[in-house]
């Protein structure tokens, strides 16, 4: 059996596939100790443990500690001349009319920020040695005094020579075995020193809380009977044994919606699409992903909290549009729609406790598209009334019926998204026309169809129990490792036959770490080249189809730059300028093979029934089904409603939906 | 607006903002120069058909301000309805709606059904356009040795640029043609990003509703603008600041500002500010508006009020010809942003009278542009860096640490990217300054240290600085920050210290030390919390412990 259990803010979701049976459960998130929420979903589901081979996990541990400072108390070591890296900073403003402007700040303090006399030249060549007469004199003795639990090294130019982090690192954990201490070259080993600081930095602070929690995890399931694998999610999509995750703490930040985007990549695929724009709608905000050719589009860098972390992460762009999202009209007039939210406490009005502000999911049972009585297959009763008179303010703000003041709120809530979507498509030189939408948490299917339309995107995958799809993700997902060297060289064919040889390196040491791993098997790779115009600063990432890896020439490379350079600028490629490798990267995975199949849950059937809904300026008939009473090829003409239990969908007028062999629910545009 | 929903409205409005912003991430990423694509030294918006702006990639304050007097100087030449497709209008002209040579605008007319329904617009601050010096020529006595001038006019993008006649004319006129170039390109490429956004939204919701919508975010921004001034106090307050001196002389400069708060108006008068000067210290009038526009937003408004030509509608801005602030031609006006900062710092002041709560005391607020140069076998090679300051604090925090001051935004260069770029020099320090900032009951932002080692013989440094001489001052009890300084040290052991407009050749071994201060304090020091002092003096922040001489003085 395989289980993904998933903490999220609000609740903890566990999948369990078996054979074809799926158990889906839902319980409270323990915020204090996210560990116990885990477990009681375990119990809730009824579960033996001693069953379970796979068991994966994500959980918001990491960005808890940097979230709420919660990490290890931490020194930080730099260059001499630079200890004040970290507040530094890039030395810009947010938001540059505010005068009370405060930097992000790094959760260590300026007294715990020292500095080594040394330098390395931007070659790699030594300019001036560690001096480690004063690392002993002066550095050690001030460490031991501060007490720190982990120490975060970051010298200049370290991404081109490691030797001097090397032997600092070696020099402290000598002298202090039991600080952690992480130097940038193991983390990111890329130019650019506050950015490669505040990364290590970041993985210094987080490592011995994800230890300590994960180790806790470990012995509780160990005296549970659990005798299988135990994994952890990543933010770039795939994930690492528990024990390795210990050593590579950094990567399990936001490790969430990542889950997400794989398990809906998973799904989508089983029914043939794999150039997909996912997006994720939960309570507060929505996550939207690009996924070409079945792999999630990544980032190289990202950031929590304002401070930058330089590692390779899923693309994945949020806004503030979800199922709590409140509907406002602003001091100039201006309807708008989040990104406060009403959270699960007091929740939109219709909950009933407390919240008086209209939501989208007030909205939506204003428009009948949710029903009162059906919230959650039924586990969860909604006050109608309350949505209604929640809008009424607005509705009279803008001598709008109150429908049309629900549908205006929805349909701003839907151009927030489309927003986010254009970010990561048309912003990114893709079309989204020519990908398919794969709408999932629990509103996700409700807006897929509008905001399909708005794309001009005429297919939509709702994958099913789309509620809890970050939950499969967990165990729908390869293990993956990146790696990443900067190595800056004028691109000529010498330089490509250089590429290739550090791509051989990179590969050796990949294939290392999963043998460490002890995760036996064919490694897959992906190779990345971030080049860029000999002049510029920012990189264009190039991927090198595996086929040419052995023959790698000046040209080739240069017509692939030129391409990508184009699709992002809409620029570029006719200057015949002198181009230049910056960044090399390699991707490792090891495929699970195929992923457990996720079939619709299983619930008791109801018929079908007839309601109305406010569509466009008017109330319409249309036909509710439950999810679970369709059968596989049964073709359904909206207007129409799909009630599940983790999520609703909508099919509009002009669109048709037919349950596939997968279990996906295809949405097809027919007019 | 008849025919604008609220709905349409919201959603079309946010799609140009979104767009707006696009076209700034483009020209920063795609750009060659480091002062554009490190220091982000540019800006980009998308302006309606009469010249108005209605949306900001928010970059830098002070290019932002008056793009709408830039266009418009273009448009009173080139009317919108004389413009043909592939037509673009530059400007860069001082004394015609531009503001210093450098920054050169570039405005591309968004036709729709054969009409002009607006334009994309991008600003760039380009690292070398020729004159007296390569960079920054700081003696400069006239608009003419600062660089090329291209007064507002019209060109053909297919004709005269990617080789054309007008395309060649800048290039052999600039030192660093390859970064130059690439930076017009970026911007090209910037304003073809907005124009295409437009036309997709005027595609989808019809270009009426563009247009509507477009002059709707105008009137919203007043509206807001309007609601905030009917709040705030009424009567008529003055404020001062000067500028060190002219470079020349040791006479300070000074500003000063008589602002008057109305039921739902703003009028600002520089009536008392001194007369224009020899060196490149003049500020032109768009800068001035800008400087003095920035002030009121950021002290009146909430920082979500979009940046437009109706926010301005309400602040009516009068500066006396010939002064300080809106210079006669052809007078050299390169270090603009060091007399825009004192009117700034003098509105500022005034409103302190009226809204304490919402100002801050003045921080170093100077831009410091330091230049090196070495002409090698290659050619030129340019190093051009904007450094800020600290902020000054106010009621509730203190001031920002080391920040870029606030009519600018621009980044650092990484230092390793600089050991990449550059093999004539190299930053050896970059270190916050300790005891730099005013003490007050909140304390004023840091200023910091960048420190430069030259690796080779005939290098050129050019400077221009402020607050070497008058440090800016504390607000309600707050004490002033300290003033800054660019000390050389050379080789040999001897000690120059540069005034704060200077150039000075340097040789291999010479270090240079540049030194920005902090900002003023807010408050007396009575009234800060132990907790907070204890935190400094714990960080090395501040080296005393300043209640020792409180008590010393109670007692």
């Amino acid at each position: 059996m395989r289980v993904g259990v998933e903490v999220g803010g609000t609740f903890t979701d566990l999948v369990a596939v078996e054979d074809g049976r799926v158990i889906v459960t839902k319980v409270p998130s323990t915020p204090r100790s996210p560990d116990v929420g885990a477990f009681a979903a375990l119990t809730a589901s009824g579960i033996d443990l001693a069953r379970i081979e796979d068991l994966g996990h994500g959980s918001t541990v990491a960005t808890n500690a940097v979230l709420e400072r919660k990490g290890a108390a931490v020194a930080f070591v730099a260059t001499q001349g630079f200890r004040d890296l970290l507040f530094m900073q890039r030395h810009d403003r947010r938001n540059i009319y505010d005068l009370f402007y405060a930097k992000p700040a790094p959760p260590v303090r300026r007294k715990d920020c020292f500095e080594v006399p040394e330098r390395i030249a931007a070659d790699g060549a030594i300019d001036t040695s560690l001096d480690e007469a004063t690392v002993r004199s002066a550095l050690i003795p001030a460490l031991k005094a501060g007490g720190y639990r982990a120490v975060a090294i970051c010298l200049l130019n370290a991404y081109a020579n490691p030797a001097h982090e090397q032997r600092l690192a070696a020099l402290i954990g000598e002298a202090l075995p039991d600080v952690l201490v992480t130097a940038s070259h193991q983390v990111a080993r890329e130019f650019r020193e506050f950015e490669r600081a505040s990364t290590t930095l970041l993985s210094a602070y987080v490592q011995p809380v994800i230890d300590g929690y994960l180790h806790r995890f470990e012995s509780k399931l160990a005296q549970s009977g659990f005798r299988g694998r135990f994994t952890v999610m990543q933010s770039n999509g795939g994930r690492l044994p528990a024990e390795a995750m210990r050593q590579s703490a950094i990567t399990a930040l936001y490790s969430g919606p990542a889950a997400g985007v794989v398990g809906a990549t998973r799904q989508a695929a089983r029914s043939g699409f794999d150039n997909l724009i996912t997006f994720d709608m939960g309570g507060t905000s929505t996550d939207v992903c690009l996924v070409q050719e079945g792999r999630p589009s990544l980032a190289s860098e990202s950031e929590i909290d304002g401070l930058p972390i330089r590692t390779p992460v899923l693309d994945i762009v949020s806004v503030g549009a979800g199922g709590g999202s409140i509907a406002w009209v602003d001091d100039g007039g201006m309807l708008r729609v989040g990104p406060q939210s009403a959270g699960a406490d007091p929740g939109p009005a219709c909950y009933g406790k407390g919240g008086m502000e209209p939501t989208t999911t007030d909205a939506h049972i204003v428009i009948g598209t949710i029903r009162p009585g059906a919230f959650l297959g039924g586990r969860m009763t909604l006050d109608g009334a309350a949505a209604r008179q929640a809008f009424e303010p607005l509705a009279k703000r803008f001598a709008l019926g109150i429908e049309q003041a629900a549908s205006s709120a929805l349909q701003l809530a839907d151009a927030n998204i489309v927003r986010a979507i254009q970010l990561v498509s048309t912003e990114r030189g893709r079309d989204p026309r020519d990908y398919a939408l794969v709408p999932f948490g629990g509103a996700g299917p409700l807006h897929a169809a509008r905001i399909a339309e708005e794309l001009g995107i005429s297919t939509i995958v709702v994958p099913p129990s789309a509620g809890v799809i970050s939950a499969y993700g967990l165990v729908a997902s390869d293990y993956t490792k990146f790696d990443a060297v900067t190595r800056k060289m004028k691109l000529d064919d010498a330089a490509a036959a250089e590429a290739g040889r550090v791509f051989a390196e990179m590969r050796t040491r990949l294939a290392g770490q999963f043998a460490d791993m002890n995760l036996p098997g064919e490694l897959v790779y992906t190779h990345t080249l971030d080049m860029r115009f000999v002049g510029q600063a920012f990189e264009v990432g190039v991927e090198i189809p595996a086929s040419r890896l052995g023959a790698l020439d000046a040209a080739y490379l240069a017509g692939l730059f030129a391409d990508a350079h184009h699709r992002t600028f809409m620029h570029g490629a006719t200057l015949d300028r002198p181009v230049e490798i910056v960044t090399l990267r390699v991707g490792a995975t090891l495929p699970i093979g195929t992923a457990p199949r996720l079939d619709r849950e299983t619930e008791a059937s109801r018929g079908t029934d007839t309601t109305r809904i406010f569509h466009g300026e008017a109330w319409i008939d249309c036909i509710r089904h439950t999810a679970e009473a369709l059968g596989p090829g049964q073709v359904i003409a909206g207007p129409a409603v799909v009630e599940g239990y983790t999520a609703t969908t909508w099919v509009p007028p002009g669109w048709t939906a037919t349950l596939d062999e997968a279990d996906n629910m295809i949405l097809r545009r027919s007019s | 607006m008849s025919q604008l929903s609220p709905l349409d409205y919201a959603v079309i409005s946010q799609a140009l903002i979104a767009a707006a912003r696009e076209m700034g991430v483009k020209l920063i990423r795609s750009a060659y120069s480091t002062i554009l694509r490190e220091a982000r030294d540019g800006s980009a918006g998308l302006m309606d058909r009469h010249g108005n702006t209605v949306a900001q990639a928010e970059l830098i304050p002070m290019q932002l301000g008056p793009i709408g007097e830039t266009l418009r100087a273009c448009l009173r030449r080139h009317p919108a309805d004389t413009l043909q497709e592939g037509d673009f209008l530059i400007n860069n002209d001082p004394f015609e709606g531009g503001q210093h040579i450098p920054d050169v605008f570039i405005f591309t007319p968004i036709f729709v059904a054969g009409r002009v329904v607006g334009f994309g617009a991008s600003v760039a601050h380009h690292l070398d356009l020729g004159g007296g010096a390569p960079g920054l020529n700081i003696h400069a006595s006239d608009v003419y040795q600062e660089g090329l001038r291209f007064p507002p006019s019209k060109y053909d993008f297919a004709r005269d640029w990617n080789g054309g006649s007008f395309e060649r004319l800048v290039t052999a006129n600039v030192r660093v043609p390859d970064l130059t170039i690439g930076d017009f390109n970026a911007q090209f490429a910037a304003n073809a990003i907005g124009v295409l956004r437009v036309k997709q939204l005027c595609e989808r919701y019809g270009a009426d509703k563009v247009e509507a919508a477009m002059q709707e975010m105008q009137d919203y921004s007043e509206r807001r603008v309007r609601a905030a001034i009917a709040q705030a106090p009424k009567g008529t307050f003055y404020g001062e600041d000067a500028v060190d001196d002219d470079g020349l002389t040791d006479e300070p400069l000074v500003v000063k500002a008589k602002v008057t708060i109305g039921d739902a108006e703003v009028e600002i008068d520089f009536e008392g500010t001194c007369g224009q000067v020899k060196r490149n210290l003049n500020c032109p009038y768009s800068s001035t508006l800008s400087a003095a526009l920035s002030c009121v937003k950021s002290v009146l408004t909430s920082p979500d009020i979009p940046y437009n030509e109706g926010m301005a509608r309400p602040i009516h801005i009068t500066v006396p010809y010939g002064s300080l602030l809106n210079p006669r031609p052809p007078a050299p006006v390169r270090a603009r942003m060091i007399p825009a900062y004192r009117a700034f710092n003098a509105v500022m002041k005034a409103l302190a009278q009226a809204l304490p709560d919402k100002v801050i005391a003045t921080g170093f607020d100077s831009t410091t542009a330091l230049c090196l140069s070495h002409l090698g076998d290659m050619g030129y090679s340019v190093y051009l860096e904007i450094f800020g300051g600290g902020y000054g604090a106010s009621r509730d925090a203190d001031g920002c640490d080391a920040v870029d001051s606030p009519l600018s935004n621009c980044s650092n260069a990484p230092v390793e990217s600089l050991d990449i770029d550059y093999d004539f020099f190299r930053i050896v320090g970059y270190e916050l300054a300790p005891d730099s900032f005013g003490l007050g009951a909140r304390r004023g932002g840091a200023g910091f240290i960048r420190r430069c080692e030259i690796l080779k013989d005939d290098v050129q440094l050019a400077i221009y600085s402020d607050r070497f001489r008058l440090a800016p001052e504390g607000l309600q009890g707050g004490e002033p920050g300290q003033r800054g300084y660019c000390r050389i040290l050379r080789a040999n052991g001897r000690v120059e210290e540069l005034r704060s407009k200077a150039a000075v050749d340097l040789a291999r071994g010479d270090l240079v030390e540049m030194f920005v201060g902090g900002g003023g304090g807010f408050g007396r020091l009575a009234e800060r919390p132990d907790a907070m002092i204890e935190r400094d003096l714990a960080d090395g922040m501040i080296t005393r412990d300043p209640r020792a001489a409180r008590k010393l003085a109670a007692e």
